[in-house]
């Protein structure tokens, strides 16, 4: 055993029940993720991760509560990688550390796409992997991955456990990794004959880590001294056109009431990210919803008008700032609040900075300035944002005789009213439901946003109802996206989750194809499929659901989202949308948002003529 | 410029590859590279050299610091200068 890895026993005061007993590697694993809170695992088995499996059903069997549930239930997806979505998704719902357990190999490789999914949001997860056992490592033995070379790649970090003395320290630290500082998923790889070794629990033990938690506890314990608060104040003070940019950090913090207290204090308006939906009540009236490329002309005009810009928890992440230089062009002054300090300047540089925890910065600078009665006057740029709000406000081809996309989500968010959970597969369909549902809270809005992975829609819902089981828990999704966890269908209604699955079919990976439109002069390689043949209704019968309906006409829109809303168990909903409906505003590649296309339906403010021709190659999609 | 880096790194399974793999992930290439032992034999030493303007040294510097295996890294060429190059997150 190496010094810096050796377990470290912890102080007899907070004495583990089960301390000193003799136990399997599997049995400790078991009684870690206990320890640690995990209320639902999501995974499935095989040859290298039975002992674990073994032992997660004998907890449950021995530890059932009193109406006979399990305490630690086992959900089975289809594919590992929707076992991975739906701890990412029990994460996202809840703010908890979401947990999967996979075998080696292609157990193993199918958690890959959640893993990297989860890095890129920053969401806390642990993934248990089997792995061959410590003898045949390196042999190319049968179901054998690298699983530490792949995932290295991939996620915050990655342990292999070959001493079972280290096994319950590891797991132990990988939570701590997973939800501390800017949080991420970590892997743990066990090998077969580790999860079969007996050791002695000792319930506490943790892995030295000195390096990563010395620079975790110099940023969490920053504060903003009154220096950093006066020379904050002397900007904004200055400013006539404040705004804050929120990003998936507050959400993440769990800061969002310490920025609502901000905002309301000072009169900042807020536009969020789209991983920051819900960061700030959208119905408030300082919200300006989404901004970005697919955000609403109003927020990404008050980008262009502002004078000041307020960063929270959020990266300027080429979504957002695609072309930099030209982002927030007016803004005579940056400050960036971030808990991971390489985000800081990484693509824009700031006036002021501070590096740690948002709720207490955001805190201390309401306090900070309230106690020296600062107040910006800022009447004229709230009536110049309500103007842009008014004038430039959402809207979609309402004469149309086919449904249109926005239609259906608006008639859904006048039943949720900003209360309901909702997932999203990737494209059309996940911007459309970005911008047109209210989100009133953190955590209700569930998506792939910065991998933009087709597929997380379905197993993400599913995670988040086990998360809150009373929640109404929507997916919406593409008929693209849907086919890629389909099989998923099957596990909504094996567990009876009353999940609503909202399906806006425009037979087409819609996204793609309006990219074709504009940037490839309509040649729609690959991206049509109105000659594919699947029934989605019959699909979602077949799988189980009583209630899967299609609706075609839009007379029948609103007694139709009614009932399906009212059902009480699973219900699908197939809606046929008008294939040519787009994605309106566009900031396109490489454009700035004086360039944003505001589509037929929003009006633009500016004569500048747009450009569609073929973007350049090293344009991103 | 050519920039010298320092690190100090936990012994783990992977640690190494870790190192290298941000590099190349994040398209900065290892112009040189020797490790050794320390007094500690949980710790090796790293020495990479790397060229690349500030931004994209103080860019490696920041993504080494959340690996977690990595104790302390500093550049060499900053030693002295500049306080941002050596370990931790200083607040603003
Ligand atoms: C796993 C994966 N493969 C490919 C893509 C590229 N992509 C982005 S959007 C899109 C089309 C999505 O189609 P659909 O789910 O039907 O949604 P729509 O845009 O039609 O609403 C594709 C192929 C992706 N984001 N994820």
């Amino acid at each position: 055993m190496t010094i810096t890895q050796a377990a470290h026993a912890a102080p007899a005061i907070d004495h583990h029940p089960l301390a000193g007993h003799a136990m399997t590697g599997a049995e400790a694993i078991v009684q870690v993720l206990a320890d640690e809170g995990a209320g639902v695992l999501f995974g499935y088995s095989g040859g290298a991760i039975l002992p674990v499996y073994d032992a997660v059903f004998r907890y449950n069997a021995d530890h059932a509560l009193p109406d006979g549930r399990e305490p630690m239930p086992l959900i089975v997806p289809a594919n590992e990688q929707g076992a991975g979505f739906m701890a990412a998704g029990y994460a996202r719902a809840s703010g908890k550390v979401g947990v999967a357990i996979v075998t080696s190999g292609p157990g193993a490789t199918n958690m890959v796409t959640p893993i990297r999914d989860s890095m890129a949001d920053s969401i806390p997860l642990v993934a248990i992997c089997g792995q061959v056992p410590t003898t045949a490592l390196g042999s190319d033995a049968f179901q054998e991955a690298p699983v530490s070379n792949i995932m290295g790649a991939c996620a915050k970090h990655v342990f292999l456990v070959t001493d079972p003395a280290q096994l319950e320290a590891t797991l132990r630290t990988a939570f701590e990794i997973a939800r501390s500082g800017r949080p991420g998923p970590v892997v743990v790889d066990v090998p077969k004959n580790v999860q079969n070794a007996t050791l002695h629990f000792d319930g506490a033990s943790r892995l030295a880590i000195p390096g990563y938690r010395a620079r975790l506890r110099a940023v969490e314990s920053a504060r903003l001294d009154d220096e950093a608060c006066a020379a904050f104040f002397a900007a904004l003070m200055q400013a006539q056109r404040p705004l804050i940019y929120a990003g998936g950090g507050v959400v993440a913090a769990e800061a969002a009431a310490a920025l609502r207290a901000f905002a309301d204090a000072f009169g900042l308006p807020v536009a969020t990210t789209l991983m920051g939906l819900g960061a700030f009540d959208s119905t408030a009236p300082l919200a300006l919803h989404m901004l970005g490329m697919h955000g609403t002309a109003y927020a990404n005009y008050a980008v262009e008008d502002c004078d000041f810009v307020f960063a929270l928890g959020a990266r300027f992440d080429d979504r957002v700032a695609g072309v930099p230089d030209k982002f927030a062009p007016r803004a005579k002054f940056i400050a960036q609040i971030d808990i991971d300090p390489a985000e800081i300047g990484k693509v824009k540089a700031v006036d002021w900075q501070h590096v740690g925890p948002l709720g207490p910065a955001l805190e201390r600078l309401t306090a900070w300035g309230r106690a020296r009665g600062l107040q910006p006057r800022l009447a004229d740029w709230h009536a110049h944002v309500a103007q842009l709000k008014r004038r430039h406000a959402m809207d979609w081809d309402r004469a149309n005789p086919l449904i249109q996309p926005q239609a259906v989500i608006a008639a859904i968010n006048r039943h949720a009213q900003g209360r309901a959970i909702v997932s999203t597969g990737v494209g059309q369909h996940q911007m459309w439901a970005a911008q047109y549902f209210d989100f009133r809270a953190p955590r209700q809005w569930l998506t792939s946003g910065s991998m933009g992975t087709m597929g997380f829609g379905l197993p993400a819902a599913i995670g988040a109802q086990f998360a809150r089981p009373d929640a109404l828990v929507l997916d919406i999704d593409g008929d693209g996206s849907i086919r890629m966890n389909l099989g998923e269908l099957e596990t909504v209604t094996t567990y009876g989750l009353p999940i609503k699955v909202v399906l806006l079919n425009n037979r087409c990976d819609g996204m793609v194809r309006q990219w074709q439109k504009l940037f490839f002069k309509g040649r729609f390689a690959a991206t049509d499929k109105t000659l594919h043949t699947k029934d989605f209704i019959r699909a979602a019968e077949a799988d189980g659901f009583a209630w899967a309906k299609r609706l075609e006409r839009n007379e029948e829109l609103e007694a139709t989202i009614a009932d399906f809303l009212a059902f009480e168990g699973p219900a699908f909903l197939e809606v046929m949308i008008d294939p040519d409906a787009g994605v309106y505003p566009m900031v396109g590649p490489g454009s700035s948002y004086t360039q944003m296309i505001t589509g037929e339906f929003i009006a633009s403010r500016d004569a500048t003529p747009v450009e569609t021709t073929e973007i350049p190659p090293t344009s991103m999609f | 410029m050519k920039h010298t880096l320092s690190l100090l790194l936990q012994n783990e399974s992977g640690a190494l590859v870790r190192v290298a793999g941000l590099f190349a992930a994040r398209h900065v290439n290892i112009d040189a590279l020797t490790v050794a032992a320390t007094h500690d034999p949980a710790v090796s030493q790293l020495t990479l050299v790397l060229h690349g303007d500030e931004g994209t040294l103080e860019q490696i510097l920041r993504q080494l610091r959340k690996l977690v295996d990595v104790l302390d890294v500093s550049s060499l060429s900053l030693v002295g200068g500049h306080d941002g190059s050596r370990l931790a997150a200083t607040p603003a």
